[in-house]
């Protein structure tokens, strides 16, 4: 984590230098997209896409490694779980039932693995551009971004004010827990039973929440006297004008959805099965 | 201009008037000083001129307010911060941008100025408070000075001819407070703007000219003056704040002070006639410098610690605390002092080098091991504070350790009495002020039985009254051998209290001696942000043989004076 408390990864590709509000539209498009369709083909050419777009962002992996596995293993648990509750779904879909393992209380079949195998598939193909995403776009610009999209300004602000004041809370939290464990309270493993130390966790929440409600007093006030909620309209300073680029994309991501709504009506409406 | 009449706010939920027929006219141009101790009114004064009152906190207000012969009731908040720009005493949690050109930018994108001019605007304004290169740094790079003049760069830029601050050297190292009243002075000069200091550092804010001083207490204005007819006058004292230590010396050795007398900053001030005086007194003192051979209770040595390879944050540090002894560490801003303390507690572990607590080394010892011999109060009580109860506060490291209900009770009682809450006992903590509610932490701290206790800023955000309370109570405690370390910026506290101080600057220890003699070292203050006491300039004026000694002599006569009291 850098020290604004985001997962930005400073750059300079064409996602760096994209608006954050067209990564959203693009967030969005692909998200729709994905989720329009069954169909191991589809996922196999998104996935290409996307990896491919993930390069060109040059992200060091060291960063994205810990999301990476995170994706995995909720995939394997995913996978796991759908063979062993369920497996004889994929017949469920296809209507053939090609039995492949016998498991004792009910066997694997084919039509099952390839469901799962598409699915796993789905939901890699979310990955590349959420991590566009997440780690292309200035925190300064979140907020800006989400008011350009619709967002009424007071709450898009929200944002911000999140980004500016969690690492605050953050080191807060750290200071309260260790003069905690010099009074001798644990919250380590090993410290305490595990109930006591539940409850020395919980016993933090008093002075974190006197110290949020006396953050928020002073922000609001500093907000206030500076003038904030004063007009309909606000600009942003770290707002950018929306270059050709922006635009391209923006219109690309539309009349991708558009065609992928098209697609999924007329030509690739189901689980699609080659066998 | 801004003008009371009459002038009375009672909070909703309080049930007397916190401001009390305050008559008050402030002129356009004009430098003013609001001083009042804790209670005294002054934030809530500050809180009508810019309109936090009524909007933010409700309640009854009677006679009237105007600024600029306008009356505010009917205006929005919104109209009078255009009048009046505020910067709140809270550095870091003013700072509303994610980076500083956000934060100077904030007034701006609510105006809905256009992009192109508001970059140019928020570049004109850095500029002016010299902070134009750090324009993409977030907060978190910045020290407090830093902070502040981002925020004055922000409210600068929305042109308001009224500029109120509050609290503006709460936080800041001492060379960084001074730099602050010249970085204000300066706008003064340029701008002719109004200014409106609330503070109760009236030394600090004095070494720049001011043109009144108003002096406030129980809600109503007790004085209103030109700084030289105050500090002639016993007015601060009265009121229970300090006056400059170059008056009190003054005052002591027995001087006459008129008005005439061009106290209000020391280089103008008519010196010649306290001379004799002030030599006369100096001559007089005791050369009783007590050296006493304690036993060393915490032993650092050589001391090494980095985060990463790259940068070492300790480099070297030894140094000693004795039994009984009141050590106060003192540096600027990243010299170490908080990284030094943290490895003291075991929260960080040393790359090399020894710390030793009654010739045992510590090193393997955890946090929780280390807490039974050496307690830490932070600088703010409420973050310390997790049970409702004040007895169960103070009980609960016993009760986490394990001991009796018994044993509990008696201790607790004990440490109770001792520190003087024993008739609260049963009182919800949320019923006391805030320095009770610090006794409270240093009662759960000193129910463990440590041999040393850290202190972090330990009179911050407390009036001379309660500070001297506060101070006059550590002391009695390290009489009975317990030791303490303060980590602080506070200069006065560090002179007054300690009996010697530790010296941090780049990682290293730069100085460890007596405090009156670091004090009146100019290298060792330029090096570490430290500021020379009006006292050692005072001697130096008129020509004593030692600064040291005469600042020594001063500290030595006060705390006679206090047991007096």
């Amino acid at each position: 984590m850098s020290k604004m408390g985001t997962l930005y990864a400073p750059g300079d590709s064409v996602f760096h230098r994209m608006d954050g509000s067209i990564k959203m539209l693009l967030f969005a498009a692909w998200t729709i997209t994905t989720f329009l369709f069954l169909d191991l083909r589809v996922f196999i050419v998104m996935l290409l896409i996307g990896t491919i777009l993930l390069l060109s962002a040059k992200i060091p992996f060291r960063q994205i490694r810990i999301l990476l596995w995170v994706m995995i293993v909720f995939n394997v648990f995913n996978t796991a779980f759908i063979i062993l509750i369920t497996p004889t779904y994929g017949s469920e879909l296809t209507g053939t039932n090609t039995p492949v393992l016998n498991i004792g209380y009910n066997t694997i079949n084919l039509e099952t693995l390839f469901y799962v195998l598409t699915l796993t598939a789905k939901y890699l193909t979310l990955l590349p551009v959420s991590l566009l995403f997440i780690f292309t776009t200035h925190p300064s610009k979140f907020a800006s971004s989400l008011n350009r999209i619709g967002v009424p300004y007071k709450i898009a602000y929200a944002v911000n004010i999140a980004f500016r004041y969690i690492p605050d809370i953050q080191s807060e939290f750290r200071g309260i827990t260790n003069s905690m464990q010099m009074r001798g309270i644990g919250f380590r493993k090993g410290d305490a039973p595990f109930t006591q130390r539940v409850k020395n966790v919980t016993s933090i929440a008093i002075p974190m929440l006197y110290s949020s409600l006396q953050r928020i007093e002073v922000v609001s006030n500093a907000m206030e006297l500076r003038g904030f909620g004063k007009h309909k309209r606000r600009t942003w300073y770290a707002m950018e004008d929306l270059r050709a680029m922006d635009y391209t994309v923006g219109a690309l991501c539309i009349l991708v959805t558009a065609s992928a709504i098209w697609l999924k009506i007329g030509v690739l409406s189901g689980f699609w099965y080659p066998f | 201009m801004i003008s009371f009449q009459q002038f009375s706010f009672q909070y909703q939920k309080l049930t007397e008037p916190t401001l009390r027929n305050i008559n008050l006219e402030i002129q356009p141009g004009e430098k003013i000083l609001i001083a009042g101790p804790s209670g005294s009114g002054k934030s809530t004064l500050a809180h009508c001129i810019n309109g936090l009152i009524p909007f933010t906190y409700e309640g009854k207000i009677e006679g009237t307010m105007t600024i600029n012969g306008e009356p505010t009731t009917g205006k929005s908040i919104f109209e009078i911060s255009k009048t009046v720009g505020t910067i709140l005493q809270d550095l870091d949690g003013q700072f509303i941008g994610l980076s500083v050109g956000e934060d100077v930018a904030f007034s701006f994108e609510n105006d809905g100025i256009p992009r192109k001019q508001m970059r140019e605007e928020v570049e004109r304004a850095l500029t002016t408070v010299n902070m134009l290169p750090f324009i993409d740094q977030s907060p978190h790079d910045l020290s407090g000075g830093q902070k502040q003049r981002v925020s004055l760069a922000g409210i600068l830029s929305t042109q308001a001819d009224i500029l109120l601050f509050d609290e503006p050297l709460a936080n800041l190292d001492p060379a960084s407070g001074k730099q602050a009243m010249q970085m204000i002075d300066d706008i003064h000069k340029q701008t002719g703007k109004t200014i409106i200091i609330i503070e109760h550092r009236i030394e600090d804010v004095l070494e720049q000219p001011i043109d009144r001083i108003v002096v406030m207490s129980e809600g109503e204005i007790q004085a209103i003056g030109t700084p030289d007819e105050i500090l002639a006058s016993d007015v601060l004292r009265k009121h229970g704040l300090r006056e400059p230590l170059y008056i009190e010396a003054l005052k002591y050795a027995g001087c006459e002070l008129s008005t005439a007398d061009k106290l209000a900053q020391l280089n103008n001030m008519r010196l010649p006639k306290f001379e004799h005086a002030l030599e006369a007194w100096y001559e007089s003192a005791a050369a009783s410098t007590e050296v006493q051979n304690r036993e060393p209770l915490l032993d650092v040595q050589n001391l090494r610690f980095a985060y990463d390879e790259a940068h070492e944050v300790i480099r070297g540090v030894s140094f000693q605390v004795h039994e009984g002894e009141i050590v106060s560490l003192l540096g600027n801003n990243g010299a170490g002092k908080s990284t030094l303390s943290h490895l003291i507690m075991g929260i960080v572990r040393q790359t090399s080098g020894e710390i030793r607590l009654q010739g045992e080394d510590i090193r393997p010892w955890n946090i929780r091991l280390r807490g039974e011999k050496i307690g830490y109060v932070m600088q703010n009580p409420n973050q310390m504070i997790t049970q409702h109860m004040i007895w169960d506060e103070v009980a609960l490291g016993l009760t986490v350790r394990g001991m009796s209900k018994e044993i509990v009770d008696q201790k607790v009682e004990h440490v109770l009495r001792i520190c003087g809450l024993y008739p609260y006992r049963n009182w919800p903590i949320s019923a006391l002020s805030y320095g009770q509610k610090k006794r409270v932490t240093i009662a759960a701290v000193l129910a463990m039985e440590p041999k040393l206790i850290i202190l972090d800023e330990p009179t911050a955000g407390q009036d001379y009254k309660h500070y001297t309370e506060f101070m006059e109570f550590i002391s009695s405690l390290s009489q009975t051998g317990l030791s303490f370390i303060f980590i602080t910026h506070d200069m006065h506290l560090a002179l007054e209290y300690t009996d010697r101080a530790v010296v941090l600057s780049g990682g290293e220890v730069i100085a460890s001696d007596r405090v009156a003699s670091v004090l009146t070292n100019a290298e060792v203050i330029e090096r570490a942000n430290l500021k020379e006491t009006s006292l050692s300039m005072l001697s130096r004026m008129i020509g004593l043989p030692s600064a040291e000694g005469f600042v020594q002599h001063f500290i030595n006569y006060e705390k006679k004076v206090k047991h007096h009291e």
